[in-house]
């Protein structure tokens, strides 16, 4: 397989082979492969890739999948825009 | 700051039968939907539903969703909330939501999340092409915008979603080249891989997909075969040129706004994956936040309904104490049980185990009756013996072919025969036995079956001519007296037939029921035909 023509992060564009390589580099976790590389930081947020992520680095590290993904996510879900923000709370008082 | 008793977030089936039972109820219910019309998945449904007839199965799913908009529609106290995303759940209870370019804030007793799934998708060479879609998109494209994705699709995944949208597309006009499975056995109901193999769509178990060709779109791709242990077979690489790749590969629960509210989940892959943690009545470890659907395990539009309702009625319990709502969600937790009680639902069943922490089930007893049909999507000839009358029978009147061979939770057969010959079941994973006695061979219930797995057969008259009734959802329509090719169970032609009667009244709803007198012989064997496009 051809690792750098198979993408796991639509979003922001990242192939497996960057994946594996880190993985292999010991970045293990999907907050640091996050950081390092963009990965889930895109309009989907993760969807796509977290899953697929997370099993590259199951089957590299023995870890259960459970463990690796993270179920925290913060608000909002989706982007929102300042403007937006700002016209809700005109509306409070 | 809006205030409501209940605040229903998503609009598929889970969040409207969790905002109806709730407004029943007597609370003041807000339900949000991101998109512009209720429905969820059901809006893309064409197709019959399978399922429990209670909860409208047998008929498709766009009309479902016609039919819960009413219901929802006459309850003052539920108001409606479209083209709105909710954003956050707050640990103070507060949630967000975005409307008309303004973050609104919402604060209600209780919430029930039912935001559904979202796709899976499959990591292969070149899977960045255009030409690559998520099935939903595909759907979304034919069958809200009218608009055909490509005209050669490879479908990958023979699960419900890829073997009904594949049928789906064919409808539309186009050809699908093949389903491909990494399991060594077809993923989804046998009805529906029977529905396409008649077609003459190719299935390939034991298969998965290695890359896409294709400089700025797809023209092809490249599979190999898997062994046992799902490895791949050196030097089983074969390529098929297509100019779209399907993925039907699985849903995740879509849990995000759930995760910021404190909830927790368990990773539990027969459910779909990450799930929230929740008791049987619907409610998470979070006080006043309940989940329904999909998003609660990957299941059914009638087991989301059900969820709903319990969601919805556990809310209401805890706001307004003193109703007698408890009869209700008893009756619903047993219809739930009984829905997956069968076969099929021994995943669910085992992941639902693992969340409650319950000893894993007793496995349902294994027949291996329909281990070949499980690969093939093709009945065995062991098969069709067990549903046809004896040959005295054969020749008195009509009779029903009933080809549905596995054990699903689908009923809506029973209740459609006029004269009571479809054995009632005791269970809905029952499987549909004829009374021979009773059968006239109407044809009343052919259109009924979601799996369009019913046929009836007239070899009462002398010589060689024999009718077969068959039901029928492609353009062009036929018409009486024309000569149509008669396709057998793996689409091959077999011969030709003359048309002897259409019927396509609006009862019907364009599943067109269709009679064919042919050669006696082939009988048994005919169970699609073509209509020959003239040129
Ligand atoms: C091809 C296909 C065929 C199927 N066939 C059948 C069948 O024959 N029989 C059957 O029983 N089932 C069938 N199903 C399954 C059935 O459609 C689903 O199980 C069912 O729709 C799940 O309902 P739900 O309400 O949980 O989720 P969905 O129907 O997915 O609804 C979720 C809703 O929540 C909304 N939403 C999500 N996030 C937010 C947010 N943040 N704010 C506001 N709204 C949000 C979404 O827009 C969506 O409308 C089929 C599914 C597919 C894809």
């Amino acid at each position: 397989m051809n690792d750098d023509k198979t993408i796991v992060c639509r979003c922001e564009d990242i192939d497996i082979e960057t994946i594996r390589k880190l993985i292999d580099q010991g970045v293990t976790s999907l907050e640091e492969i996050k950081r390092i590389t963009r990965c889930g930081m895109g309009p989907c947020q993760g969807k796509t890739c977290g899953p697929v992520i997370a099993r590259e680095i199951a089957m590299k590290t023995g870890q259960p999948m459970e463990e690796i993904l993270s179920p925290r996510s913060r608000p909002p879900f989706g982007g929102v825009l300042f403007q937006e923000v700002l016209e809700g709370i005109d509306d409070e008082e | 700051m809006i205030t409501c008793d209940l605040l229903v977030i998503g609009g598929g089936p889970a969040g409207i039968s969790a905002a109806v039972a709730a407004g029943k109820a007597g609370l003041k219910v807000l339900l949000l939907e991101e998109r512009e019309r209720l429905g969820g998945q059901l809006t893309k449904q064409t197709h019959r539903f399978f399922g429990s007839v209670a909860e409208r199965a047998g008929t498709r799913g766009i009309a479902i969703i016609k039919d819960l908009e009413t219901v929802v529609a006459q309850l003052e106290n539920v108001e409606i909330s479209l083209s709105t995303t909710a954003l956050g759940i707050y640990e103070d209870g507060v949630s967000t939501a975005l409307k008309s370019g303004k973050m609104i804030k919402i604060k209600p007793k209780a919430i029930v999340v039912a935001t559904g799934a979202f796709e899976k998708f499959l990591p292969f060479e070149n899977n960045d092409l255009p030409g690559v879609y998520g099935a939903g998109a595909v759907q979304t494209l034919m069958n809200i915008y009218g608009v055909l994705p490509a005209r050669r699709i490879l479908m990958i995944g023979s699960g419900n979603i890829g073997l009904i949208v594949s049928y789906q597309l064919v409808q539309a006009g186009a050809e699908v080249v093949g389903v491909i499975e990494a399991s060594p056995k077809i993923g989804g109901y046998l009805v529906h891989a029977s529905k396409i193999r008649r077609l003459g769509i190719p299935i390939y178990p034991s298969c998965t997909i290695k890359k896409a060709f294709g400089q700025d779109r797809v023209v092809g791709a490249e599979l190999v075969r898997l062994d046992e242990k799902w490895k791949e077979i050196p030097g089983s690489q074969f390529t098929v040129d297509c100019d779209a790749i399907c993925l039907a590969v699985g849903l995740n629960p879509l849990i995000d706004l759930l995760g910021q509210s404190g909830c927790q989940f368990k990773y539990i892959p027969e459910l779909g994956g990450q799930v929230p943690i929740r008791d049987e009545s619907m409610r998470t470890n979070v006080p006043h936040l309940y989940i329904a659907g999909d998003l609660s395990s990957i299941e059914e539009a009638t087991a989301a309904l059900l969820e709903g309702e319990l969601a919805g009625l556990s809310a209401a319990k805890q706001i307004r104490p003193g109703q007698s709502l408890e009869a209700r969600m008893e009756e619903v937790k047993t219809h739930l049980r009984a829905l997956r009680s069968g076969p099929v639902g021994e995943k669910i069943r085992s992941g639902l185990s693992k969340l409650t922490g319950e000893a894993l089930p007793t496995p349902s007893p294994r027949t291996n009756a329909i281990d070949e049909l499980s690969r093939t999507g093709i009945a065995s000839p062991a098969n069709l013996a067990g549903v046809l009358p004896d040959e005295k029978r054969k020749k008195t009147r009509a009779y029903a072919v009933i080809e549905c061979y596995q054990q699903i939770p689908c009923d809506p057969c029973v209740h459609n025969c006029p004269f009571g010959a479809i054995k009632p079941f005791s269970d809905i994973n029952d499987l549909p036995i004829v009374d021979f006695d009773l059968c006239t061979g109407c044809g009343q219930c052919i259109g009924r079956c979601p799996g369009l797995a019913i046929f009836t057969v007239d070899e009462t008259r002398d010589g060689d001519r024999a009718k077969i009734t068959l039901p029928y959802e492609f353009l062009p329509k036929p018409v009486r007296e024309e000569t149509v090719d008669l396709l057998d169970r793996s689409g091959k032609c077999v011969g030709q037939g003359v048309v002897k009667s259409v019927l396509n009244t609006p009862k019907q709803d364009k599943t067109t029921i269709v009679t064919v007198e042919i050669h006696r012989n082939l009988v048994q064997d005919v169970r699609q035909i073509r209509v020959v496009q003239k040129s």
